[in-house]
């Protein structure tokens, strides 16, 4: 399995495009948007609201549709062939999934830590007061997001599948989840819809740590993780049964 | 090396295969010719460990590929209908990945990268990404991968599709090599010409059955197969034809040019010519067809191997 995840990383630092969309366009949107919204309160309060919120609900929609796209290498390794090629090996068939799960939670942690960095050098965010907090809420949003991303690939049968699925998916999220509108401000309505959605847990995980301060102990921040860390165990148990139904069905 | 024994798939509703056996011994080349949709693949792809069978049994190596897949896995090599590469990954990464899946050590590993490079032509690429490689340099990169682990079983899946005849001769003289050193291979293909010179048995299947197998000169004396003599005329008439075809059975006439079927060209071919000559035939040209797998698939299934 090491194997095929240290495979999967010359493969992702070997391409430009996926190297640029991953790390350089999250920053770029990030920049702009904080632009935007970080000035736009009348305190110093409601801008750092408006740059966590962009922040966060950035980093989240940016993460997911990159683990979309890790999702998609699954396809084409089956479209090409390579899958065929893996199964004939004395590689255990489950250890091709988990491989790729490895993968994209090592892509995840380092594409929202690179972006709370950023935020902090070029934004002043606070991230070195609350490390511990912001290290744990970046490992289970990424668990939750990676898993995701591989849930969505397992169900799809080609890999333009994944891409019409995903966008869809992704867009509708990260509008109710509060990707792109902070959830405060939405109706009550949607306020109870955001639940479902991943981003919503991710972010309101990051709001707790930079806007309400909260505590590692502090049981409101601990539920986030909680249902990170389930979410993210149930899409995997899912995926791994969706793997075997179709993405094995190699003849 | 290999036993199969009444081994059975459906899809649906559709027999991919209908109870075929065979058995290959060690060192052997086992060629598997059949069209497409044969049954050639589901074949390989059950012996391979791909997908599992309705019935029967297979054997490899001496163990059973129901209760020890892994330990076949181990003991195969397959070279699969695709090019199944990282194109993003030079020739050397791609070879060192796919090794390591059979956990050879990396020095033993890199050692025989080294040695399989050279052999098929591609010491001085070996570092360029797979994606500059021609089609033809692809394929011998996909062979080499399943090469890597020494194993005692290669399954080569039409191995020469749409490629250079370079490449194709390059492919040939290491499965001669490959052989050669004891290896045992189950090539499949609808090229004949690769058939005859490459596999000492030959199974023909068709509709998921094995028709007909055995070696080349088995295969020709199986059946009622007839060499066919095509002599052409300057002056045929039907006059002519009918006093050769009293003397002459199995023949048929096509415009100026007669068909003779014989099952022993030797003896007949005189007999044929001096016919000719005694009823004033001017022969301008003769061509003999001898009996090759072309014929004798078309004898077995009634139809070409491959759509013309």
């Amino acid at each position: 399995m090491i194997k095929l995840v240290k495979k999967d990383l010359k493969l992702f630092f070997g391409n430009k495009q996926d190297m640029l969309l991953t790390f350089a366009l999250p920053i770029i949107f990030i920049t702009l948007f904080s632009f935007v919204f970080g000035k736009m309160g009348n305190t110093d309060e409601d801008n750092l609201v408006g740059i966590v919120h962009v922040v966060a609900g950035t980093s989240v929609m940016m993460l997911l549709f990159s683990l979309a796209g890790i999702g998609e290498s699954l396809l084409e390794e089956k479209q090409e062939g390579v899958l065929k090629k893996l199964l004939c090996s004395p590689l255990r068939s489950n250890h091709i999934l988990y491989g790729k799960m490895v993968f994209a939670n090592i892509i995840s942690i380092a594409q929202l830590s690179i972006m709370f960095v950023y935020s902090w050098l070029v934004f002043g965010l606070d991230i070195m007061h609350h490390l511990p907090s912001l290290v744990l809420m970046i490992f289970v949003t990424a668990y939750a997001c990676s898993s995701f991303g591989i849930f969505l690939a397992s169900f799809a049968k080609s890999r333009k599948q994944v891409q019409a699925l995903s966008t869809t998916i992704i867009m509708v999220m990260s509008g109710i989840g509060g990707s792109m509108i902070p959830i405060f401000i939405m109706p009550e309505i949607m306020q109870k819809i955001a639940v479902f959605s991943v981003n919503y847990w991710g972010i309101q995980g990051f709001y707790d740590i930079f806007w309400r301060l909260l505590p590692l102990t502090d049981i409101t921040f601990l539920s986030r993780v909680v249902v990170l860390i389930g979410t993210g165990t149930l899409l995997n148990f899912i995926a791994l049964l969706m793997f075997k139904k179709n993405i094995l069905k190699i003849v | 090396m290999i036993d199969v024994s009444n081994l059975k798939k459906s899809f649906d509703t559709i027999d991919a295969l209908k109870g075929i056996s065979f058995n290959i011994p060690q060192g052997e080349c086992y060629g598997l010719l059949g069209p497409n949709g044969a049954g050639k693949t589901t074949t390989i792809s059950i012996m391979s460990t791909l997908i599992e069978p309705n019935e029967g049994e297979v054997s490899i190596a001496g163990y059973d590929l129901k209760k020890n897949p892994l330990e076949c896995k181990k003991n195969i090599g397959v070279v699969t209908q695709e090019i199944a590469l990282y194109n993003e990954l030079s020739a050397y990464d791609n070879l060192l990945f796919w090794g390591g899946l059979y956990h050879i050590p990396k020095p033993e590993l890199t050692a025989r990268i080294d040695e399989i490079v050279n052999l098929l032509g591609l010491a001085d690429r070996k570092n360029d990404k797979v994606k500059t490689y021609s089609g033809g340099m692809k394929r011998r990169i996909n062979i080499a991968s399943a090469l890597l682990h020494r194993p005692k079983v290669l399954f080569m899946d039409e191995p020469t599709v749409g490629i250079d005849p370079q490449s194709r001769n390059l492919i040939f003289e290491v499965i001669e090599k490959l052989h050669n050193e004891g290896m045992t291979i189950v090539y499949t293909t609808h090229y004949m010409e690769e058939a005859e010179r490459l596999c000492d048995r030959i199974g023909i299947i068709d509709n998921g059955e094995i028709i007909a197998q055995g070696t080349l000169d088995e295969l020709k004396t199986s059946g009622s197969m007839k060499e066919t003599v095509v002599i052409s005329f300057t002056n045929l008439t039907d006059e002519r034809f009918t006093k050769i075809a009293n003397d002459w059975k199995d023949l048929q006439r096509f415009d100026d040019i007669i068909h003779f079927y014989s099952m022993n060209i030797q003896n007949d071919l005189s007999k044929m010519i001096l016919k000719c000559n005694k009823v004033g035939l001017d022969i301008i040209n003769i061509d003999i067809r001898k009996i090759n797998l072309e014929t004798i698939f078309l004898s077995l299934t009634g139809k070409q191997l491959r759509d013309k």
